[in-house]
């Protein structure tokens, strides 16, 4: 407890070194992928520390969100090595990496709109085979998102936007993740539901889940990360501490045009 | 009008043969987009299964059932595993080009080893009439009835209240979301096409257990299959219940007051009503994946 009043008033250190308390949780390192011929990361590094909220921005296209499905399996990596407390992760199927402690939240929420918001929610605890347990995190996910508690039984292709990317972020939360993955939680909202997903974001990450987001509004993407990596291409551009991104203007027109 | 109840009761006994290998079918073709032109030859095998375990080895039919069940669904997951696998998420072509070389192989290999003629499973026991009021129904008829109503209501809680059955929901629903929350997809598609597999095997031998199985059935079966589902729309568990039931209906009624020679061609018939007046069948309420 002491040790985190001391380091949360502490002078923050300069540079790209990360906002860190326990070290690297998952390192990736020359990862290349490719759809056929096509590649598409061009040999991708980057780190995400313990307890951090890092951010992937860069323009559409620029490889964001493959990143992220190379992470948890969806898609093979070429060459380089993805690591997750420092354990080798790269190329596992998809089940034993969300064994590992990942979470992938897609691009469009894809909850399944035949089931029952209930029925997203516990399916997204799969893996764990007690019973009690699952509805405890189901009791969970409903203390944290009280509206989805008031749309249990309600088919899930029936909800807002807003609604479907919480149920998303809430079926994703319930393998208890160590790390959890965002890609475009504000994608199609409106700036209002936008800023309530980014609270949930801060309030996840506060109690102690570390996470990796990908988005395309820089705004609310600096707002949320502590570091930010900028994607261009397929490759790392940049990576530095949010609020010295905010501070280069130039940096930030010269890779994503705003 | 007792004659009128008779073509009833077998119409009924017949559509739930339908309903039950439609089952497989609507499975397999509904929910893995996979149009399984082996679906008859699946079906028939079950019959010729039976024929092996019941008559020639002269195990006892209920044994002999549980056997063919588990053949045939290891016999699925196999097909699933090793050849569906390579076509997956290719369209549907592909796999009608595998799934139609499957069944021309399946029909001669069957060929080959029993020959063409027809065999007959041994039954539970023996041949008698059942009379329900102005209806006479054979026992045999009606344990294969029971025994396809059981294997339905089966298949029906296997999907909606277990494990698995939520995995291949997820699955048909989203596949991707379904990996990310740590489902197995490929188990989930081999899962599935292995109970269309026995569904349709069961159906098989149910009916050689009333009439005969033979290796040439498999075509009829699989247009018959189609007929039904599309009637009760893709996907569809209760279409297919109800599907089943009216082809066996309608052709019991068109072979009793019409003509036996042509009791084929009404579910044809029945497919062009239903694709001009509600193509996305009886049941589904709205055409999904069209």
């Amino acid at each position: 407890m002491t040790a985190m009043l001391v380091s949360a008033s502490a002078a923050a250190p300069a540079g790209v070194v990360p906002t860190d308390r326990a070290g690297p949780v998952l390192v990736v390192d020359g990862l290349k992928v490719a759809y056929g011929n096509a590649t598409a990361l061009h040999g991708v590094s980057l780190e995400v520390h313990a307890g951090e909220t890092v951010a992937l921005i860069g323009a559409n296209g620029a490889g964001k969100s493959t990143t992220l499905r190379a992470i948890s399996g969806l898609l093979k990596a070429r060459t380089g090595t993805i690591t997750f407390e420092g354990r080798s992760i790269a190329n596992l199927a998809p089940d034993r990496i969300v064994a590992a402690g990942i979470a992938h939240c897609p691009e469009e929420r894809h909850v399944w709109p035949g089931m029952t918001v209930e029925e997203n929610i516990s399916l997204g605890a799969y893996l764990c085979r007690s019973k009690a347990e699952v509805q405890r995190r189901v009791g969970m996910a409903f203390h944290r998102f009280p509206r989805l508690r008031e749309r249990a039984r309600q088919l899930a292709g029936t909800l807002s936007g807003g609604e479907q990317q919480m149920l998303a972020i809430a079926r994703a939360l319930m393998s208890e993740p160590r790390l959890l993955m965002l890609d475009e939680p504000s994608l199609g909202l409106s700036p209002k539901m936008a800023e309530e997903v980014f609270e949930v974001v801060r309030s996840i990450n506060a109690h102690g889940v570390t996470v990796l987001l990908v988005e395309q509004n820089i705004h609310n993407a600096l707002s949320v990360a502590s570091r930010a990596y900028v994607v261009e291409t397929g490759r790392i551009m940049a990576g530095r501490r949010s609020e010295d991104l905010r501070g280069d203007p130039d940096l930030l027109r010269a890779y994503l045009g705003g | 009008m007792d004659l009128f109840l008779q073509y009833l009761a077998n119409g009924l006994v017949i559509g739930a043969f339908y309903a039950l290998s439609a089952l497989g079918l609507t499975l397999i073709f509904g929910l893995m987009r996979v149009v399984n032109f082996a679906h008859g030859e699946f079906y028939m095998l079950g019959g010729v299964l039976g024929w092996f375990v019941t008559a020639h080895l002269g195990l006892n039919f209920f044994l002999g059932l549980a056997l063919v069940a588990a053949t045939m669904a290891t016999l699925g997951w196999l097909v699933d595993r090793f050849l569906i696998e390579r076509v997956r998420g290719q369209g549907e072509e592909p796999g009608i080009l595998l799934t139609i070389g499957l069944s021309i192989f399946l029909v001669n290999a069957t060929l080959l080893v029993v020959g063409p003629a027809p065999m007959k499973v041994a039954g539970a026991f023996a041949e008698g009439p059942v009379f329900i009021g102005p209806i006479i129904v054979t026992k045999l008829r009606l344990l294969a009835v029971a025994v396809g109503a059981a294997a339905i209501l089966a298949a029906h809680l296997l999907i909606r209240r277990t494990r698995l059955g939520r995995a291949m929901r997820a699955t048909f629903q989203d596949p991707m979301a379904a990996s990310l929350a740590g489902i197995r997809t490929k188990h989930v598609y081999a899962a599935t096409f292995a109970l269309g597999c026995t569904l349709a095997a069961l159906s098989g031998m149910l009916l050689a257990s009333v009439y005969s199985a033979q290796a040439s059935i498999g075509g009829l079966v699989s247009l018959k299959s189609f007929v039904v589902v599309i009637l009760g729309g893709m996907g569809s568990f209760a279409g297919a219940v109800a599907g089943g039931l009216l082809l066996g209906i309608a052709e019991a009624m068109w072979g009793g007051y019409v003509a036996t020679g042509m009791v084929d061609v009404i579910g044809f018939v029945l497919v062009i009503l239903i694709l001009l007046f509600r193509p996305q069948g009886i049941f589904s309420a709205r055409a999904e994946r069209a």
